[in-house]
This record gives structure tokens, C-alpha cells and sequence, in this order.
């Protein structure tokens, strides 16, 4: 009865693992600094995570599909570029801005999705020459300059809608769309069939090509997005600028439950919970005035222990599909 | 076979007449120099690299470059291409100290002189001369400059240092020499938070929130670059701690490089200090060191930067050196 209960409860708390390191990280840097739980600080870690909450969102599309992306932080700094330059050296309103910022994140999100689909590249390499060419057009037309942006444009960063920044308020729309897309609609059906067996997907007369081709797209769109709510609350552009934050936003989709072999995970609560755990994580180092030594060894750990129990998890899974299998065959 | 013959016949002007224009080249007896940047990702290695062209010019050397953003094996490469290519001396700005101890190695076995810009190798290996910046003194006089301002307030400041990257030396030093100074003034100034950016504005950007949001109280901050401040106004603004020198809230703050940004802030009086490197004193003294070697007077293995503090005191003096003021003082 008893070893029953505590099966039943490792159980639990290993499909829950995500959340109780959630909840074990949030308790854990609360008890040692009491200002990490207060209301302000956790309106500060949802600020600081909208950026790659949005990014994440649009990666867990792709990742769905069994793809990768590697060209959204390139893309990021080549949004931001061209945004800011429009902004500094014609002068365009933010109303401009935006827009153009947004359809340069669908254009190269589509040369992703062609260059998979037509040209029948893998997506790891398809999407890192994007990662080269992008970075390097932004490179080029900043020409490896820091742009320091306007007041005009930085109140997209900092303006407050009922007590919560303008950020938070983006993030939470684009949550609430991936969210329905994947959940209520027939593309987001059809993404998991296709992430899951593409084979037999087509058989079953899903369009993959439009599916992955959409994917690729929004993904564009979210890099974009993040990119113009990111220059809006740092205030300048610097050639650096979304290095690497591909890998922390595929790091924020796996950590939500997304599996990299595609067919499963949902930016709500998934991605999201991930997204808040690696900042949470970042902002709680600093709260407990760590040895800036540590905090890489520290991230690192908890990041790999979330992995380790994902993959005792799966390999459980697999364990329970594969004994029905050996009884019907023997 | 007969395709392949096709094609010789109707390359054979091609292949006459390439050799031969190669041959009638006017003959070239400048010097030459090799130069190879990790990255071009910030204004100091641009002005640097834009310095040392102009340095080669004012020797009459002829100039080649390349960049390997941030890939050590790409660099190791592009110096092999340099030997090749038979140049007469190879200046490096390295990726870090222990990647370029192989660079040096290459350079010494094809005997060709190497000079390392801005940053030494991990072991003295090798012949070899480093240019660099004194970084742990630039930094501890800075600072202390900053501590003597608030031990003239009679009260206690608490203090945030933003380091840069702990792998790099550079930033390792700055935050050496920071800590120095602290040292001295234990009554006056006591650090409550230390951020690792990783040379990063995003992670600036929540490192200064974060710390901001634990101790509310931080009037004293010191950058390890003047790169990092964009993100750290952002910070400041949000909390309402941006404000002028003389203001009750003003915010103590100190930086280092020297870059255009800096200059501004401290015209503009939000900026109390800045540690400069004096980028033409060390790209050309890099230029001179390889001419020097050629004519058989190598010079000191190390040829140091001893840099200079510029505050709003002596501003209208030192402007003139800062490379960041450079086109107010054409």
C-alpha cells in the first residue's frame, strides 16, 4: 500500500517536474532573498522573460514539427537594425516601425520555410547559413555601430497599461494566439500530426508543406516581435545583440515539455513556465548576491537536472508503449 | 573526357591570360601587414582596427585584414592565410589568451613578427609583443576617483559592479582594479551586487534591474564598459535613478573604454568618470612595434597603455584623447 503510494507519487512528481522546480527555484531564492517574491520582482522577472517568452512561442511552432531554428537571434539583430536606422536616419513614427518590423520577421521566416521546402535543405542547415546571412546583413547595415535610440521609441519598453508594462501585455497576447492556434484550431491539429509522422500525415491529406512553411513563418514574426520589444527596453542596438538567444529560447521550448523529436508541447503553460524559469533562475543569482562565478555552474545544473528528469520521464514512456508491444508479439 | 576538353578549349584565354596579368603587376615593395580581429562587434574595435589601417598608411604598409567573429579556429586559420600569403608582420586582436598561444606559435615557426592587440596570452610563450591597455589600473583609478566623490558626501554608498566576461582578462582585470579601490575606502563604499553581463546589454539589462529590485538603496555603479550603458540608463531610468550630477538622486556612476556614448553622458553630466584606453596610442605603437622588429630593435615585450581617467573636471582637457570625443575634436 505503502510503496503503491510512493510510486504514485514519485510519479507525479516526475510528469510535474517542470513545476515543482518551478515552484522549488521560486522557494528556494524567496527564502534567501526576501524581495525575489515580492510583487514588484515578479512583475520584473515577467518583464525581463517577455522578450524570450515571444521568441520561445515561435520556436515551439517549429519545434513541434521536429525542426530547428537557429536564425532568430540573427534575425532579431537585423530587425532591430533596420527598425532603429528608420527610426534615427528617416525619422519614421513608430507606426511605420512596427509593421516594418513585423513583415521583415514573415520575410525571412518564409526564406527559412523555401529554403527548407523547396530547396529540401535540413532545417539545422538551412536555418544556420540564415543565422550567418542575417547577422551579417545586420552587421553590414549598422556597419558593427551601436545605435542609440530615441526616447520616442523606447517608451514601447517602459509604458505601463493598468500597472503592468507594455511588454508583459505584448507577451501575453502572442501567448494567448499560439496558444489557441495550437490548441483550437486545425493548423495547430495538423502541426502535431506532422511533427509526429509527416509520412502518414500527408497520407491522411495534410498539406505538410503549407503546415512547416507556416511554422518557419511565425516563428519569423515572433523573432521580429521580440526583437522590437527588447531595443524598446534596452535603448540601443548593439552588434551583439540576439547572439545566441537561439539556443535559450530552444533551451526555455525543451524545459516547457516540448520534445525536440517533434509531435508534442504547448507554449501555454509549457514554454511559458520554461521561459520564467531560466530568467527567474538569472534574477534570483543576483538577488542572492552569488559569486558571479557561480551563476553559470548553478544555471547550468538546474537546467541539466530539468533535462535529466525529462529524459527518465520519456525513457519510462517508452519502457510502458514498447510492453504491450513484446506481449502481442510473443 | 571530351566535356572536359570542351572546356579547356574554351577556357584557354582565361588560362593565358590570368598568369600573365599576374606577372605584369606592378611590383609591390611595401611592407606588408596582416590583421586579424576576433570581432568587430563594438565602436572601440572598430576605431581600433580604422586606427591601425591608418597607422599602416602613415608607414607606408600595406594593409590586410580579416575578422573571425569570435570563432578562434577561423582565426587560427586566417593568420595561416596571412603566412601563405608571405606578409611581412601579423597584428592580432585574440579571441582570448589561451587560443592564440597555437597563432603565436605559426607566426614564430614561419618567422614572421606578431603583435598581440589589446589582450596578452594565457602563457609567455613564443616571441611575441603585446599592446594593451592596463586594464586593473584604468579601472582602480577610476574608481578610486569615484570613492573619493562619495567620501566627500560623509555618508555610506552602496555600490553594483557589471563585470564583463569572466573567461576574458580584460574584464577579469577591470573588476581586479575595481575591488582594489573599493578596498581602500571600506567606510565609504561597500559593494551589495555584482553582475556577470558576459559582455551582453540584455543581461545587463536584468542584472541592473535585479539588483536594483533587491537593493534599492545602490547609488554607485561602475561598468566594466562604457558598452554596457545604454542598458544600465534604461535600468536606472525605470527606477527613477537617472538623474544629473548635483541631483539628490543622482546615482554615482563610472564606466571604461572611452566610446562616444560615455563622452556624452559625461557632457551631459550623468556620467561621473570614465576609464579611456587610448585606442591611437596603442594601434599605433602596434604598427611601430612591427616595424621596429623588421629593422632588427624588437621592442619591450610588453608595450603598456597607461590610460587616463576622464571626469566632468578635466573633461575639456582630456577630450581631445578620448577616441569616443574624436569627431568634436577633428
Amino acid at each position: 500500500m505503502q510503496t503503491s503510494f510512493l510510486q504514485g507519487l514519485g510519479k507525479m512528481l516526475l510528469d510535474r517536474s517542470i513545476i515543482v522546480l518551478f515552484v522549488i527555484v521560486f522557494l528556494v531564492f524567496g527564502l534567501l532573498s526576501p524581495q525575489f517574491l515580492t510583487l514588484q520582482n515578479l512583475l520584473n522577472i515577467l518583464v525581463q522573460s517577455a522578450t524570450l517568452i515571444i521568441l520561445a512561442s515561435g520556436m515551439t511552432f517549429v519545434i513541434i514539427t521536429a525542426g530547428i531554428d537557429l536564425s532568430v537571434g540573427s534575425i532579431m539583430l537585423v530587425v532591430a537594425v533596420i527598425s532603429g536606422k528608420a527610426v534615427l536616419d528617416y525619422d519614421l513614427p513608430l507606426l511605420v516601425v512596427i509593421p516594418l518590423g513585423m513583415v521583415l520577421g514573415l520575410c525571412f521566416g518564409y526564406l527559412n520555410a523555401l529554403s527548407i521546402h523547396r530547396l529540401k535543405i535540413i532545417p539545422f542547415i538551412a536555418t544556420l547559413g540564415m543565422y550567418y546571412v542575417a547577422r551579417g546583413l545586420g552587421l553590414l547595415i549598422s556597419e558593427t555601430r551601436a545605435l542609440n535610440l530615441p526616447e520616442s521609441y523606447t517608451w514601447l519598453g517602459n509604458t505601463p497599461i493598468l500597472g503592468i508594462p507594455l511588454p508583459v501585455w505584448i507577451m501575453a497576447v502572442v501567448v494567448f494566439a499560439g496558444h489557441i492556434i495550437l490548441s483550437h484550431t486545425t493548423y495547430g491539429r495538423q502541426l502535431y500530426a506532422v511533427g509526429e509522422d509527416a509520412v502518414r500525415a500527408r497520407k491522411a491529406g495534410v498539406k505538410v508543406d503549407r503546415i512547416i512553411i507556416g511554422s518557419y513563418v511565425l516563428c519569423g514574426l515572433c523573432a521580429a516581435i521580440a526583437s522590437l520589444v527588447a531595443t524598446a527596453q534596452l535603448g540601443a542596438v548593439s552588434p551583439t545583440f540576439g547572439d545566441q538567444r537561439e539556443f535559450t529560447a530552444i533551451a526555455a521550448v525543451v524545459l516547457g515539455g516540448t520534445s525536440l523529436f517533434g509531435g508534442t508541447g504547448k507554449i501555454f503553460p509549457g514554454t511559458l513556465i520554461g521561459a520564467i524559469l531560466i530568467q527567474s533562475i538569472e534574477s534570483g543569482l543576483v538577488m542572492v548576491s552569488l559569486d558571479p562565478y557561480l551563476y553559470a555552474v548553478i544555471t547550468a545544473g538546474i537546467l541539466f537536472f530539468v533535462v535529466l528528469i525529462d529524459s527518465i520521464k520519456h525513457q519510462r514512456q517508452n519502457r510502458k508503449s514498447a510492453k504491450p508491444l513484446l506481449k502481442s508479439s510473443s | 573526357m571530351k566535356q572536359n576538353c570542351s572546356i579547356i578549349y574554351r577556357l584557354w584565354p582565361c588560362l593565358v591570360l590570368f598568369p600573365l596579368l599576374w606577372c605584369c603587376q606592378p611590383k609591390d615593395d611595401r611592407l606588408t601587414i596582416g590583421v586579424s580581429f576576433e570581432t568587430l562587434q563594438t565602436e572601440y574595435w572598430v576605431t581600433s582596427i580604422n586606427a591601425i589601417e591608418a597607422a599602416c598608411e602613415k608607414h607606408n604598409i600595406r594593409f590586410l585584414s580579416a575578422v573571425s567573429n569570435g570563432d578562434a579556429n577561423r582565426q587560427f586559420e586566417q593568420v595561416n592565410n596571412f603566412i601563405s600569403r608571405g606578409v611581412d608582420g601579423i597584428i592580432i586582436a585574440p579571441k582570448d589568451g589561451n587560443t592564440v598561444i597555437p597563432v603565436i606559435k605559426a607566426a614564430n615557426r614561419a618567422n614572421i613578427p606578431i603583435v598581440l592587440y589589446n589582450r596578452s596570452p594565457a602563457k609567455d610563450i613564443g616571441q611575441y609583443v603585446t599592446v594593451a591597455a592596463n586594464n586593473y589600473d584604468i579601472a582602480f583609478h577610476t574608481t578610486k576617483y569615484l570613492c573619493e566623490l562619495a567620501r566627500q558626501s560623509g555618508r555610506q554608498w552602496k555600490a553594483l559592479e557589471l563585470i564583463g566576461n569572466l573567461g576574458d582578462i580584460n574584464a577579469v582585470e577591470r573588476s581586479k582594479g575595481f575591488n582594489a579601490a573599493i578596498a581602500q575606502y571600506p567606510n565609504d563604499v561597500e559593494v551589495v551586487a555584482a553582475v556577470p553581463t558576459e559582455w551582453n546589454q540584455e543581461k545587463a539589462l536584468a542584472g541592473t534591474t535585479n539588483a536594483l529590485q533587491a537593493h534599492p538603496d545602490i547609488d554607485f555603479i561602475f561598468s566594466a564598459s562604457d558598452f554596457l550603458i545604454p542598458p544600465i540608463v534604461s535600468a536606472l531610468k525605470n527606477a527613477d535613478k537617472y538623474h544629473p550630477i548635483g541631483h539628490e538622486k543622482h546615482v554615482l556612476f563610472g564606466a571604461f573604454d572611452g566610446d562616444a556614448t560615455a563622452y556624452q553622458l559625461l557632457k551631459e553630466g550623468y556620467l561621473d568618470a570614465d576609464g579611456v584606453q587610448d585606442v591611437f596610442f596603442e594601434c599605433e605603437a602596434s604598427v611601430q612595434a612591427v616595424v621596429d622588429i623588421l629593422k632588427g630593435n624588437p621592442p619591450e615585450k610588453v608595450l603598456v597603455d597607461p590610460g587616463f581617467v576622464i571626469h566632468t573636471k578635466n573633461l575639456e582637457a582630456m577630450a581631445p584623447k578620448m577616441w569616443g570625443a574624436a569627431a568634436d575634436h577633428k
